[in-house]
């Protein structure tokens, strides 16, 4: 599906990765180049070196619309909805589709998302950081995406949120979706996701399944300093 | 009516006629400032150009104004799509001074080739609704005048409808306000940029036309029109559509009454100053836009 073939993102550093289904989070502190290497695999950034393959084919000279259109979702870090659209807007705008099928996508969203149905009406800036995050999940999800790339969806989120926000992405990998989620809430994105990645300075640490990395040295060691663990 | 009274409301009938020849320009140059975010200094001069084209095709085919306006606008369109290609393309990277500038630049040389083309002197173009006055009574209104009236109310809804309520809008607005995310998205954010321009520019020819008539063209005669649909803009909210029509009016019947009573001189001076106070009292304009809602 999504190959990395020794994509550097910071000097020095490379990373193969061969994503597979379910959920993988993307593991380091501050400065790892998780952000970096999500948006080279979005096409908004240029990989120092190597390749990036979606379904065997070098996307390297795709532009990101053209990833999006080829099934790569993306939520950014910091949520980035469009302020002073409405909540329908925000979702209905990226779904370059007819009406019938932005239909069916939107009642498909909603059935995932049923908060922001009560909101349709709404200025995006006037929900709550949680709402705004799920508005961000949501309107990726209108692209209809076979891979979503998350980036630290959980920040400036409550704790009760964060269970919630998990749980949803727990539930999206189980019906197909496959997801990469760079993460600073280390324990509670090895709780829900099937495989890690542990990234610093740029380089792969280590790789495995959850279960592996929760007990790898390299993931203390690379999060020390990181300030969250839970 | 008592005499003071009826001159009272033909100024402001004229000033209305006047306000909604600013408002088309302001919608112009709303159109590209919600598509990219930057400042188009030269919709006064394509307005310019557009009145040069309605003179030309007037020429070749003599034919109704009303006739004229769709090829006007389309030839426009097209040279909308060149002004994007030389002015917003090459700058969409750089900061917003950069397009701005590209812009004055362009303006200026677009003067400078009409002014070697077709000379400094005045040209009128086709009448849109034929020529004369049209009776309200007591009052008077001029055909062209009517023309202008009646396009600054059809455009303006078309285009309030065009982003509000459609999906072009939709994307346009969301690329306005954040480009890498809207492209990351899957959203063509350079192809609707430059259908902005094209409608933009197409909107500036039907303004060329409508002004020939009555107001003549010149090659200068689109830096009157930009510097008040600029104020427009910039009382009214900036982006805000309601608010560039809004401006544009109030500005047109404050020089209308005011030139009315004192002169145009008067009117201009206190025109400026009566803008800087009311931007000291509400720096946001009239209809602030809420972080970043536009149109």
């Amino acid at each position: 599906m999504l190959r990395l073939d020794r994509v550097g993102i910071l000097r020095g550093g490379a990373v193969d990765v061969d994503l597979a289904a379910g959920i993988t989070a993307l593991l380091g502190p501050n400065g790892a180049g998780k952000t970096e290497l999500l948006e080279a695999v979005m096409g908004l950034r240029r990989p120092l070196a190597g390749s990036i393959y979606l379904d065997g084919a070098d996307i390297a000279r795709w532009t990101p619309e053209r990833r999006s259109r080829a099934g790569i979702g993306w939520c950014p870090e910091g949520r980035r909805i469009f302020p002073g659209l409405s909540v329908m807007e925000n979702l209905e705008l990226v779904a370059t589709v007819g009406r019938m099928e932005r239909r069916r996508r939107l009642d498909r969203v909603l059935g995932y998302l049923p908060a922001l149905a009560d909101k349709r009406g709404a200025a995006a800036w006037t929900l709550s950081g949680g709402q705004q995050q799920m508005l961000a999940i949501g309107r990726a999800l209108m692209t209809a995406p076979r891979i979503l790339l998350l980036d630290e969806p959980s920040r400036g989120l409550a704790p009760v949120l964060v269970a919630d926000l998990f749980a949803l992405l727990r539930m999206l990998a189980d019906d197909g979706l496959t997801i990469l989620l760079a993460e600073q809430a280390v324990a509670a994105a090895l709780n829900i996701a099937d495989r890690g990645l542990v990234l610093e300075h740029g380089r792969l640490q280590a790789s495995g399944t959850a279960a592996e990395i929760r007990t790898h040295a390299a993931l203390e060691r690379s999060l020390l300093g990181a300030g969250r663990y839970s | 009516m008592p005499a003071e009274l009826l001159t009272f409301a033909q100024l402001v009938l004229n000033g209305l006629a006047l306000g909604a020849a600013y408002a088309l320009v302001a919608l112009g140059f709303v159109l590209v400032l919600n598509a990219t975010g930057a400042v188009n200094f030269a919709q006064g001069d394509m307005v310019m150009l557009g009145g040069y084209a309605a003179v030309a095709l007037a020429r070749a085919l003599p034919v109704p104004g009303l006739l004229l306006l769709p090829l006007v606008m389309a030839a426009m369109a097209g040279f909308g799509l060149l002004f994007s290609a030389l002015a917003w393309r090459p700058f969409r990277h750089r900061p917003p001074i950069f397009g701005l500038l590209a812009t004055v630049a362009l303006g200026l040389a677009l003067q400078e080739a009409m002014n070697a083309l077709e000379g400094a002197g005045p040209q009128a173009g086709p009448a849109l609704l034929g020529v004369g006055e049209i009776r309200l009574g007591p009052l008077g209104l001029s055909r062209a005048s009517l023309g202008i009236l009646l396009a600054c109310l059809g455009l303006g809804l078309a285009q309030g409808w065009l982003l509000g309520r459609t999906q072009f809008g939709r994307r346009l607005r969301a690329s306005a306000q954040d480009p890498v995310t809207a492209r990351a998205l899957g959203i063509p954010v350079d192809r609707l940029i430059a259908v902005s321009f094209m409608l933009a520019a197409a909107l500036a020819g039907a303004v060329g036309l409508l002004l020939s008539g009555p107001y003549f063209v010149t090659p200068t005669s689109g830096t009157d029109l930009i510097l008040r649909a600029y104020i427009a803009v910039a009382i009214g909210g900036w982006g805000s559509l309601r608010g560039a029509v809004v401006g544009a009016l109030l500005i047109a019947l404050f020089e209308s009454v005011v030139a009315g009573y004192a002169s145009s001189v008067a009117a201009t001076a206190a025109l400026y100053g009566a803008v800087l106070l009311l931007l000291m009292v509400r720096p946001s304009g009239l209809f602030p836009a809420p972080l970043g809602r536009r149109a």
